[in-house]
């Protein structure tokens, strides 16, 4: 078993349950496959070092940034 | 009256408006071709000859007075509630007069169908649908793009002249490259928006045009927008590439087409190209998939997720479940991420006009198995394809698809083209130039359902 299926194994049934929403194989199987692909450049970017940039304050995404 | 349908959509506005052919005739001839076309593609699911009729008698002398145009399943029209390509919504629909229905309907347009979409909008390959896959009209075993997937495969067979889709991470602009058209991804805001179920959470979609060429899509932005987009000259433009995943990781046919283009383009006007630096493009990528996610499942309940619709796919179903877990603190990195891009594109933007890369990495591929062989392996279209459409919509700057070229199996490759905030008209000269350097080419190059036709015809 890998590390990520492991992970993905535990945490989305946990996640799961803790919120209440049910879910069956073919659910879990689909979610193991998203989860595979998606967190481990989720961690990468929550390891991203953004501490200098400042926030836009409600940015206008039709313009260009103040 | 099937030669005005291959016509384009200001052709067939100047038909009109000059008496050389009959709207009413015309939007007979339209359903008549989608009933000949459309069941091998599966483009238009909701035909109402009555109210297109309806349309017709009250359409006002606009710039598309009597022309027939398709309209995505993500807008709600006054007799039909938007589906979204799905079984179930998170967010209850109702009929209704939405932004793009408004623009199309006070310029005299007349909304011939409903074009199918990829399940949600979640998908760049419109192989899912509550409706059933679309097919692609230059093969039809092969994927049309999504989600917009049904208004690409519309224009492209030359069952109307245009069609408006919704862009929230390339779905104008995935589908435009697949078909062989013009799509244009607008600056956030500037396009009619009302009406969309996530109107007033989404900071990633936009209505855009699909249509077969540039002055076609100029045309139908200028409706959407309310305002008319002038042509200009894309004299001595800057054009910017990056050397990276996103022009560098793509099929040999592709690379070499979007070269060849970027280098047409320069040349026809007389410009330059510079190599610009885009770090953390991955990450852009990521953060725009985080922003939609987070922003489509706001006011969604866990307990909804325990009821959902059967019929909805096995892969939405998990998918929105899977969202409810996502991270709230990688949300606000992808915040911190959307920022940092903005502030690096705009000091970009001072450097160069345009940046340029290819739309999708690989032609399209087949509907029972959207997968794409690349440099760097397989992967899932959905996966290769986002990496080149999500700056725009993370960042809010607009951007294009054209036609550039046709791969051996005769499939449409496409180059992208992106400016600054507002800058859209000159998205629109450019790619007008680049057509132009082409000879008109690509864009009238014809899918063989619709070239059989126009040979009888």
């Amino acid at each position: 078993m890998t590390e990520g299926k492991a992970q993905a194994d535990e945490f989305i049934p946990a996640g799961l349950a803790s919120l209440g929403i049910e879910a069956d194989e073919v659910d879990l199987a689909v979610m193991g496959a998203v989860h595979g692909l998606l967190w481990p450049p989720i961690l990468e970017l929550l390891a991203l070092d953004t501490e200098d940039v400042e926030p836009e304050r409600c940015p206008d995404l039709s313009r260009a940034p103040e | 009256m099937t030669a005005a349908l291959d016509l384009g959509l200001r052709a067939q506005a100047a038909a009109i408006a000059g008496g050389e052919v009959d709207p009413g005739e015309l939007l007979d001839a339209a359903l008549a071709r989608i009933e000949q076309r459309n069941p091998a593609l599966n483009a238009v699911v909701e035909t109402f000859p009555e109210r297109s009729g309806e349309m017709l008698a009250a359409a006002p002398e606009g710039p598309l007075r009597g022309v027939p145009v398709v309209i995505k399943d993500e807008w709600p029209l006054p007799w039909r509630a938007q589906r979204f390509g799905a079984a179930e919504l998170m967010t209850p629909t109702s009929p209704g007069e939405s932004g793009p229905y408004r623009a199309l309907r006070d310029a005299g347009a007349v909304i011939v169908g409903v074009g199918n979409m990829h399940e949600l909008g979640a998908g760049s390959t419109g192989n899912v649908s509550v409706y059933g896959a679309a097919h692609n009209p230059w093969n039809t075993e092969r994927c049309p793009g999504g989600s917009s997937s049904g208004p690409a495969a519309s224009v492209a067979a030359r069952l109307v002249a245009g069609a408006v889709g919704a862009d929230g991470l390339g779905s104008v602009r995935f589908p435009a490259a697949y078909c062989g058209l013009t799509g244009l991804k607008p600056t956030f805001g500037r396009a009619a928006m009302e009406g969309h179920h996530m109107a007033p959470l989404t900071t990633l979609i936009v209505s855009g045009p699909l249509c077969a060429d540039v002055g076609d899509c100029r045309l139908l932005s200028s409706v959407l927008f309310g305002e008319e987009l002038n042509t200009g000259e894309a004299a001595g433009l800057r054009i910017g590439v990056v050397r990276d995943t996103v022009s560098e990781d793509v099929t040999a046919e592709v690379g070499e087409a979007c070269e060849a283009a970027i280098e047409t383009l320069r040349a026809e006007t007389g410009g330059e190209v510079r190599e610009i630096s885009l770090p953390d493009l991955d990450a852009a990528t990521l953060a725009a998939i985080l922003i939609i996610n987070s922003e489509s499942m706001s006011g969604t309940r866990p307990e909804q997720l325990n009821q959902l619709d059967p019929e909805l796919s096995p892969i939405a179903r998990g998918t929105l479940k899977y969202r409810m877990l996502l991270p709230a603190a990688a949300t606000a990195q992808a915040q911190r991420v959307r920022t940092s891009m903005r502030r690096r594109l705009a000091a970009v933007f001072e450097e160069v006009d345009v940046i340029a890369w290819p739309t999708i990495p690989a032609p399209a591929p087949p509907l029972d198995s959207p997968l794409v062989e690349l440099p760097s392996g397989t992967h899932t279209a959905d996966q290769a394809n986002v990496r080149g459409a999500a700056l725009a919509n993370l960042t809010g700057i607009p951007s294009i698809s054209m036609p550039v070229g046709l791969s051996d199996e005769r499939l449409p490759l496409a180059l992208q083209l992106q400016a600054t905030w507002g800058n859209d008209e000159l998205l629109l000269d450019a790619a007008e130039a680049l057509e132009r350097a082409n000879g008109r080419r690509w864009v009238e190059s014809l899918p063989p359902i619709a070239e059989a036709e126009t040979t009888e015809a």
